[in-house]
Formats: structure tokens, sequence, C-alpha cells
């Protein structure tokens, strides 16, 4: 029994869970498995594209905000005033320097911060974590872009070659695998844990500076420690004499690892449990006539029977289609798994896509989701479909996260307005 | 809605989206590079068993421990563990098992063979000479903790024994107390039913036998359904009448509720009325408190316990219950232990070929339970293999949670591991 069970563990729900526990309520989180921030860039995208100019990157995304809302009224961040939404990315700011993976944004406040992608594209992030900092391409230094050989999934020579398309003078080079791991298999997160051992990463800033010349910056995949990644950054920078970045790599992300398991250890620190593995499949409600309806308790699926978990108030942050907090069928049918909310998403599966599949006006099967009203609780027509249920994150509709590129600023403003409206 | 998740383990598979966050997690992948982790060994070499496929593309399935880290943090809920153990199941039916693992798949033969004369038993399988032999001839590590048989008697001695003395009430339960409890730790039983009698419930201890889980976990799933069936001969009556099956081993409550029906298909109306009236001790006396049912006269411990939750309470998905009991008792500094493994894995790190990498894994925990500093002179863990695997790898006494429950009932005493007579 708790105040609050948050149902999600992404970084809405973790940003929730962080408030209401904050305020003084007694906080629980349950997820099915972990998500979202570990396929993650990490950075904090709050406004990247505007439909209304879907190929030109923003430059100063909260001053974008009002025409945004102008065009799509119900967007999750008309719910909210500008300042709100500046508040609650100060306290994830704020939050990131004491959990230990600090953040920061652009040299020019407000600024979006363009960064090198894993394809060498430029990509506007409104923050990024300090690793990646020294890669926002406003910076004039040439960049040299390092990776192993044999390391799947990152490509020095298509990162350079495209950042040189869009004008950034950038090249490549590689170093031998060597310096990363002895292993013979390993996935991105392994290679980070072994480089907090001291010995492991002693041979790479020697080798990388051999291969740097004078005045570049050096751009490494996102492998730089977990635990120890200040101090891996800190090192490298300074036997290199030159700034180093990361650049994020495809899942699992080792910035969003550091993130997720940042975040986590500080919550439980805090007294939240945080319980993967959980999955809640069935929730019990009484609807007296007339009145919104309220939750009792949710279960989730055991070995056994399954397991109440009762709480006075719930708020879900399972995310969307991507997320897993809707499910679909063939047909086209899609649904909330768990209180089966209404949805704007189409049901029929022909609506789900555009028929170009890069397409600027995105797809309308990652734009439905759960409609809220100003206090975050989801509503049929202008009632709470349940007085002690909110809702946060990317399963609210209205938005194109993808497009926008809003999905990190989405979740945090959403996460804390809803944990602080249901504090209040 | 669903009453019950809608994903059985075979189809499962289709759900990976390859994000490999699984194999990041997963603590043996993450040690050596015998084992590429569960994304590779699960969801993908699956793909090429399936339809009588004679050979198993992958030996390497064998390195999976069964820890479940995986199954716990995969988003999309890809039952990995599980078609891990199955695909084992297939080596071993192509392949025949070795003599190592049908005798560490029988603990219920070892224990009642060693409890006929358990003094010169231990002195046979524990002396330095016997254990060479054993890693010589079987592949036994000779470092691994392998337990003792208890000197005093067997549980189930003890419990005849004190027949006379035990309570007597309206409100019953029934207990399963495993082979572990029967042979090796008796005073883990003990404990268990000091706690149900103090809080008025008479123990009912019918005839059962092995759970079956070392079977499982080495692939022998023909030898588990036998022991299954006869659990579930044995047991059905109680669960028909309403009656709680209560377990100490979180091991074997797990098995009775799902492992063995989910691995070896078995989902008759009385297997699964066993799944439902079987709860872990610590999950049943939660519930207890959630009623307002459960005693809490506790006495002040006054200790630092540094407490590690076994993997099973993953396959459990009931969260951790021993930690929601033991933050109840007063002057108890619980420690939560993070780390994801102990390493041991039931009988996984007694085999000498992983006895090592279970001992890197455990590194994790051992080094947790270090950093908690001096005043710490016991560990608490409710599955008896990790207990072992914690004392082999701290050097500090573990104990169960009921142990630790029912010494704050003042009934049990934590150094000589006995009840306190009064
Ligand atoms: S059960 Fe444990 S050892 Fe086996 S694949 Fe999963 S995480 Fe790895
Ligand atoms: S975590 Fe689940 S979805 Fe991701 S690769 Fe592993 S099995 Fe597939």
């Amino acid at each position: 029994m708790s105040d609050l069970l948050v149902i999600g563990a992404g970084l809405s729900g973790l940003m929730a869970a962080y408030t209401a526990v904050k305020a003084g309520l007694s906080v629980n989180v349950v997820a099915k498995g972990l998500g979202s921030m570990h396929w993650s860039a990490a950075t904090i995208d709050v406004l990247g594209y505007s439909p209304a100019q879907p190929e030109t990157a923003v430059k100063r995304p909260l001053e974008q905000i009002p025409a945004l809302i102008k065009a799509n009224p119900q967007h999750p961040y008309a719910l909210l005033t500008n300042e709100h939404i500046a508040q609650a990315l100060a306290a994830f700011v704020a939050l990131s320097k004491d959990v230990g993976v600090p953040y920061g944004g652009a040299a020019n406040p407000g600024d979006n911060l363009l960064l090198p992608s894993p394809a060498g594209a430029a990509r506007p992030a409104y923050l990024a974590p300090k690793g990646q900092l020294a890669g926002d391409l406003s910076r004039s230094e040439p960049m040299l872009i390092v990776g192993f050989e044999g390391l799947r999934d990152f490509f020095p020579e298509l990162i350079a070659e495209n950042l040189n398309k869009l004008g950034y003078s950038a090249r490549a080079a590689f170093l031998p695998l060597k310096l990363a791991t002895n292993r013979r298999d390993f996935t991105n997160v392994q290679l980070a844990q072994g480089m907090d051992s001291k010995e492991q990463r002693a041979l790479l800033g020697p080798a990388l500076k051999k291969l740097l010349r004078p005045g570049e910056r050096i751009g490494l995949p996102a492998i730089l420690g977990i635990k120890a990644h200040a101090t891996v950054l800190a090192e490298l920078e300074r036997e290199t004499g030159a700034p180093v970045f990361e650049i994020p790599t495809l899942p699992p992300s080792v910035p969003g690892v550091r993130l997720y398991t940042a975040l986590r250890s500080y919550l439980q620190n805090l007294g939240v449990n945080l319980t993967a593995g959980m999955e809640v499949i069935h929730a019990s409600a009484v609807a007296p006539n007339g009145t919104p309806g309220s939750i009792q308790w949710v279960e989730s699926a055991t070995s056994s029977r399954p397991l109440k978990l009762l709480a006075d108030k719930f708020l879900l942050a399972t995310g969307g289609i991507l997320g897993g907090g809707f499910n679909s069928e063939m047909n086209g049918r899609v649904w909330e798994t768990i209180f089966d909310l209404p949805l704007t998403v189409p049901q029929n599966r022909a609506d789900w896509f555009q028929v170009r599949f890069i397409s600027p006006e995105g797809h309308p099967v990652f734009s439905g989701g759960v409609t809220v009203n100003k206090a975050f609780q989801p509503t049929a027509g202008e009632q709470p479909i349940y007085g002690n249920l909110w809702a946060a994150g990317n399963l609210l509709g209205h938005c194109d996260t993808i497009q926008e590129r809003s999905m990190e600023g989405i979740a945090i403003a959403t996460g804390v307005a809803a944990a602080q409206a249901l504090s209040s | 809605m669903f009453t019950e998740s809608w994903h059985s383990v075979g189809p499962t598979l289709d759900e990976c989206i390859k994000c490999n966050i699984c194999t990041s997690y997963c603590p043996v992948s993450a040690v050596t590079d015998l084992f590429p982790g569960p994304k590779y060994v699960g969801p993908q070499a699956q793909r090429f068993r399936e339809n009588g496929q004679p050979q198993s593309p992958d030996h390497s399935v064998d390195y999976c421990s069964g820890c479940r880290v995986c199954n716990e943090v995969c988003p999309t809920g890809v039952k990995i563990a599980e078609i891990n153990a199955r695909a084992r199941a297939q080596i071993v039916a192509e392949e025949g098992i070795p003599l190592r693992n049908r005798l560490l798949g029988r603990n219920e033969t070892l224990g009642k063979v060693g409890s006929v004369a358990p003094a010169l038993a231990n002195f046979s399988l524990h002396n330095s000479f016997s254990r060479v032999m054993a890693e010589k001839v079987m592949g036994i590590a000779r470092e691994a903790p392998l337990p003792h048989w208890s000197t005093t008697g067997t549980f189930g001695d003890w419990f005849k024994k004190t027949q006379s003395v035990r309570l007597k009430s309206d409100k019953k339960v029934v207990y399963y107390h495993g082979c572990a409890t029967m042979y090796y730790e008796p005073f883990v039983g003990k404990a268990a039913v000091a706690v149900f009698e103090h809080n008025g419930y008479e123990v009912l201890v019918p005839p059962q036998n092995c759970c079956g889980l070392p079977l499982l976990s080495n692939g022998e799933f023909g030898a588990a359904e036998g022991y299954h069936q006869n659990n579930i001969n044995k047991l059905l009556v109680y669960a028909q009448a309403g009656l709680d099956i209560v377990g100490t081993s979180t091991s074997c409550t797990l098995t009775l509720k799902e492992e063995a029906p989910e691995l070896l298909d078995m989902h008759s109306e009385n297997v699964h009325a066993i799944t439902m009236a079987t709860w872990d001790i610590f999950e049943w006396l939660r519930e207890r408190h959630g009623l307002g049912e459960l005693k809490t006269d506790f006495s002040e411990m006054n200790m630092v316990l540094p407490y590690h939750a076994p993997c099973q309470y993953r396959a459990h998905r009931i969260g951790k219950p021993a930690r929601d009991i033991l933050v109840l008792i007063p002057g108890i500094d619980l420690r939560e232990s993070q780390a994801r493994c102990c390493g041991i894995a039931g009988t996984y790190g007694y085999k000498k070929e992983k006895y090592q990498i279970a001992m890197d894994v455990g590194a994790e925990l051992f080094n947790f339970v270090a950093d908690q500093g001096e005043a710490v002179e016991m560990t608490a863990c409710d599955s008896e293999t990790c207990r072992w695997q914690l004392e082999h790898g701290t050097d500090l006494p573990s104990r169960h949670p009921i142990e630790i429950l029912a010494a704050a009932y003042g009934l049990y005493d934590l150094d000589k591991r006995d009840l306190v007579n009064r």
C-alpha cells in the first residue's frame, strides 16, 4: 500500500515518482520491463522540428511552443504554460546533477544543441549529458571521429562523410578493438563497463593522442564507462588535451543506461521501490452512478494468483505504441492495456500509416493516444474517467513525438505536472 | 480484460524487438565469453530449434544459469529463461545426461541416502580427498559450497517427535518443506512452524516429494514430470479443501506454482489447483499483514542485515515480500542488495566448468556485503543454495529470513539455529 503507484519506469514515470516523493507522498513504481531510456540517445529533446516547418530544425524550442499549440490546441504542451515546462526542465537538470549524470544545454541559453547522430546527421536536442556537449555542431573545432575495428553499429567514415556533406569538418579514424576490450563478443554496455576499469582504458588516451591533429576535438562511440564515466571523460581530455564527446550508439544505449541506473538508485534511496518484471494486467474499479469511477487496486501477473497492488492514487506512464502501453491486433484495433482508456489512435489498420515511409507529416498511429484534462486525468468528454487516475508521458495523444523530436520534453514536463497535480 | 498474462513460452519470441537490453543485464554474459547472452541463445537461436530440427544450433545455451534477469528487464515480455530451459532439455534428450547432472538433479535421493548415517556421509563428501575425486570423476567443483546433512535428524523426524506439543487450531496451513529443509536444514522448518503457530495456525505436513526443480534445470524433463505428478496426487486434497500450501524454499514454491506446469506443458485442472494454492512463506505472511492478521509483537533486534532477494523471486513476480516483512522489525537496519545474482543458480555453480563463472557473477553481491562494514554479522537470503554460496563468498553466516522473523518473535536462536526452549 502506498500513496501513489506509478506504472511504468520510463523518464516520465521516474520524474513523476521523484516529484511526488519530494512532495511527501509514499511512492512505488512497477514496470513490465526496462524500457525507453535504454534505447534512447539520452538527450532531452523538447522540440526539434515543428510540424509547420518539418524540414528545418527548431532553433529556440521554448519560443516555438506557442505557435505549435496554436496550430494544435490539444497538444500536451498546451496543458502547460511555458513557465511550467521551463521549471520542469530545470528540475530535471538539477536532479541530473544530484544523481551524478549532469546535463547541460547550448552555449547560448535557450538554443537547441545540434549533435552528430550515429549516421552523421545533425540532430537538434535541448539538453544533453555532459559527455555529449562537446559534439555541438555550432562549435568550430574540426572533429576526429574514432571507431574501433570490428565494433558493430558504429561507422566513423559514414559519420564523417555525412557531417562533411552538411558543411561540418570531420574525419574518421580507427583504433584496434583490443584498446576497447579483450572480449570476443560484447554489447556496448559491456564495453562501457569494461572502461570503468583503469587497466582497460589505460592505453586509450595515448592512442588517441597519436591520431589527433592540433585544434581537433574527438568523437567516440558512447562507451566511455558507466559508473566511472565522469572520470573516464576527464582523463581522456587531460591526456589528449582535446575536447572529447560521445556519439550515442544503437540500442542498448549507454547514455540511456547511465541515466536510468542513476535515477533508479537515487529514487531507491528516497524510499521508492521500483520493481521491474511486473506486468499490470487488470484494474479493479468502482463507478457509482453519475460520478467518476475510482480505481481500487490493480493486479500484476505472477507465477500464480495475480498480485493486488494497492494505492490511493495511480499514475499511468506506460508509453504508447512504442513503449508497450498500447497493444494492437492485425486488423488495426489498438487499446490501452490496463484501464482500456479511450484512444485517439485510428482503429483501422489502413489508417495507421501515410503512404510514404519517411513522411514529413508523420504517421497517425504514432500521434494517437490518451486524452487528459489540465490536471492530467484521462477524460471521456469533460469528466475524468477515474477520480484517482493520472497519466503522463508518451501515451498522451495529439502529438507525434518522433516527428517533433519532443519525446523527453513531453515525458519530463507532463510527468512533473501530473505528479504536482495529484500531490496538491 | 485479462486475468492472466496471455503469453505462453513459445510464441513470445516473436515479441523480441532485438533491443539487447537483456544481454546488457545478463550477469553470466557479463563475465564470460562462453555465453553470448540471452538474446542470442534465446529468441534468436530458437528460430532454428523449431519444427523438429534435430540438432540444437547452440550449445552455449547450457551456460545460461536461469537467473531470469533477462525476463525481468525485457520490455516486451519474451520468456527468455524458459526458452533456454527448453533448449537445454532438448540437448539432454539428444545427447543424454552426464552422471554428475543426474546426481545433482536428485537432491531428494541424495538427502535420503545421506540421512541414514549423516556424520559418515558428511565426512565422505566433505573431506578434501573425495572433493578432488568428485571433481575428477564427475566434474563437481571441489571448492563449491556443498551442503551438510543434518546430524540431529531430519525435519520430518522432529515434526513427528513433537506432535503432542504442536498447536491445534481451526486455522490450518500446509507446509511444503522441500528437500533442503528435510535433510540439510531442518532448523528452517522449525522456525517456519514456530512462526505459523505464533500466528495461530496449525501446521499440516502431509507426505510430499521433491518438487523436481533440480531435474528441470538439468534438462531431465521426463523424470521431473513424474515428481510433479506425485506432488499433485499428494497435495490435491488440501488444495481442494481450500488450504494454502506454503513453502520456505523459493525455488520449490516456484516449481509448484509455475515452473513445472509451464516447462512440462502440464495444464490440467488439478495442476492449476496446486498452482493457485501455493505460496512463498513471506508472500503468505505479507498477505496476512495486509489483512491486519500478522502479529507484530517483535522484540528489538539491533543488527545491520544485508539482504539478498534470490533470483526465484524474480520468477515469482511478487516483488520482495521478505524485505517487506523484515522492515517491520524494529532495530533491523536492512541493507537491500541490488546485485543481480549470487552466481550459484541452483546446481549451476557446483559444476567444475561453471564454478569460476558463478564466483565472478557473485562478486557483485560479495562486494556489496563487504561494503556494508564491520557491524555485519550475518546476511539473509530466502534460498538455500544462495545462502550456501553467500557464506562461501563472504565468510559470514547466512540465514533464511524466516529464521530472523522467528528470532524477532523471541522463538529462535540465530546462533544455535534452534528454537528457544520455553
Ligand atoms: S536467465 Fe540469467 S543467465 Fe540465463 S540468459 Fe537470462 S540473464 Fe542470462
Ligand atoms: S530484452 Fe527482450 S526484446 Fe530486447 S533483445 Fe532481449 S528478448 Fe529481445
